[in-house]
């Protein structure tokens, strides 16, 4: 695995890298021709390091001082410097949580189409359905606000995918439960990777931060915490479906990986537009 | 020899503090957070000239004598107008983007209104566009120059960016969060709002301005009717196709 996840780590090392001469950036941004870099990295890499130790950071580097008057990097309450982000950072961020709320929708949707026709013929499942509907809806506000506070445009396929997920989730829902957990499991696990790239690449950026005696800020360290707890709950979502026989799906391979292939289409368009 | 050399030391200097690039991603910046400060749109050298050259455009228009003029009273000389690539274009487009950023601090919004209930985002955005209308009112007799300008081919899509990006502006200011397809529709609506009453604006006699703002009135009208009607419609699709449904389920079908 760690073949594989090389070119993930370097891309996103890099972009933290750029992000510690904001200054000359500032000064001859043409001058540092930088090729646009999206941050996608491999799948099935759970992120393990923990972020709490971010907050001893000590040693303030002033090496950037003579530059304040370009850059200010003003300090936050505990005295730590919080560094602007990079254009490159700024993207990504623009284009990863576009995505998310795209994929809340998504899933909101989907679990509501499934909902009715799903609960005529299995009655007993109307307290999971409930509980994985709201817990998506909680998460399709949360982005919708973080969406508003930093003026991100929503995707401007909108209104397909959300005709897209109420067909999937409704179609899945009529051929069966299993082919409609089937479609949970694929949907979900390509969120949760999603996430889960998400988070490396911002925790990533924590630590090369660190590392200078900076922090993040704020509102990331916080949006670092609410996508971790957004992803475990996808991914319990996950074996909800595992446990409720998503495995025997007639086409398992067939639907799973076409609904697969779906979402990630979905995600690489939701970036875009 | 001293002459000579000047005009150069100078290019260097502006050269090194003039990073158009950077100011193109800073107006274009994706991911806003009030945790960061933001940096400013132009270059002190440059947005001294401009600054200054606008005070000229009232009486000598949107020119290249009105940039020479302006880099004179800066305290540049004449030659320095040269390093302006898009040279009256970007003395319009600094008008328009620091209008643009001037409105935030313009026009205020009492958290209350007089009568105790608070402003509608209808309301804000009403008086955000006039108070944008208002800030051309001094170049109002030259705006049309500006207008030919900016329409030109080189420039229309810088333009249109910058129409999009006050349009968005203008619903930030006004507190609207909605995040699903209407974004697109109300910042496309208030953009032909907001243009077509500039160019009414350039033409209107009155005092004060006040045909310009019946004028933006009707056409807010226009669009909450619009909007209006569009609502009703697809909430009536919604129903009938939910009724429907429920029809063919209560037949028995499994759907």
């Amino acid at each position: 695995m760690p073949s594989a996840l090389l070119p993930a780590r370097s891309l996103a090392r890099a972009a933290v890298r750029s992000a510690q001469h904001p200054v000359s950036e500032c000064i001859a941004p043409c001058r540092m021709a930088r090729p646009r870099r999206r941050f996608h990295s491999t799948p099935a890499n759970p992120v393990q390091s923990s972020p709490t130790k971010r907050s001893v950071a000590a040693a303030i580097p002033q090496d950037h001082a003579e530059h304040s008057d370009i850059t200010t990097p003003h300090n936050t309450a505990a005295g730590t410097p919080v560094q602007p982000l990079s254009q490159e950072q700024h993207d990504f961020l623009d284009s990863a949580l576009r995505v998310n709320q795209a994929g809340e929708l998504a899933a909101v949707l989907i679990y509501a189409a499934q909902t009715p026709p799903l609960l005529r013929a299995h009655p007993h499942l109307k307290g999971l359905m409930k509980h994985m509907h709201d817990q998506e809806v909680g998460h399709f506000r949360y982005f919708n606000s973080i969406l508003a506070k930093h003026r991100i445009r929503p995707t401007a396929m909108y209104p397909v995918w959300h005709a897209a997920a109420t067909v999937l989730g409704w179609g899945t829902a009529v051929i069966g439960k299993e082919a409609a957990m089937a479609c949970t499991e694929a949907v979900e696990t390509e969120i949760g990777t999603h996430y889960n790239e998400q988070v490396r690449v911002l925790l990533d950026w924590a630590d090369k931060l660190e590392a200078r005696g900076e922090t993040l800020g704020e509102e990331l360290t916080v949006l670092i915490e609410e996508l971790r707890r957004i992803r475990d709950e996808e991914l319990e979502h996950l074996d909800h479906a595992v446990e409720n026989d998503s495995k025997e799906a007639k086409p398992y391979e067939l639907l799973t990986n076409v609904i697969r292939g779906g979402c990630r289409t979905a995600i690489w368009i939701s970036e875009k537009v | 020899m001293a002459s000579a050399r000047s005009p150069s030391a100078l290019l260097g200097t502006f050269r090194a503090a003039s990073h158009r690039p950077a100011t193109a991603w800073r107006q274009r910046c994706s991911y806003h957070s009030q945790e960061y400060t933001q940096p400013p749109p132009f270059p002190p050298a440059e947005s001294a000239i401009l600054t200054s050259a606008l005070s000229h455009v009232p009486s000598y228009g949107f020119t290249a004598d009105a940039l020479r003029l302006g880099a004179r009273d800066a305290g540049y000389m004449d030659v320095s107008t040269n390093l302006l690539p898009r040279g009256v274009f970007d003395l319009i487009n600094y008008h328009l983007v620091t209008q643009r950023l001037a409105l935030k601090s313009t026009v205020q919004f009492p958290s209350t209104g007089d009568q105790g209930k608070k402003l509608g985002t209808g309301a804000k955005v009403r008086t955000l566009t006039l108070a944008r209308l208002r800030a051309n009112e001094p170049l109002i007799h030259r705006w049309q120059e500006a207008l030919a300008i900016m329409a030109q081919p080189s420039y229309a899509s810088t333009s249109l960016a910058e129409l999009a990006r006050l349009a968005d502006e203008i619903w930030y200011l006004a507190g609207d969060e909605s995040v699903d397809s209407s974004w697109y529709t109300k910042r496309a609506s208030l953009s032909a709002i907001y243009s077509a009453t500039e160019v009414f604006m350039t033409q209107d006699k009155s005092k004060n301005f006040i045909e310009t703002e019946q004028f933006l009135d009707s056409r807010l009208g226009d669009v909450m009717k619009m909007g209006g009607f569009i609502g009703a419609l697809s909430e009536w699709a919604d129903y009938t196709a939910h009724s429907a449904v429920n029809v063919l389920r209560s037949k028995g079908m499994r759907v």
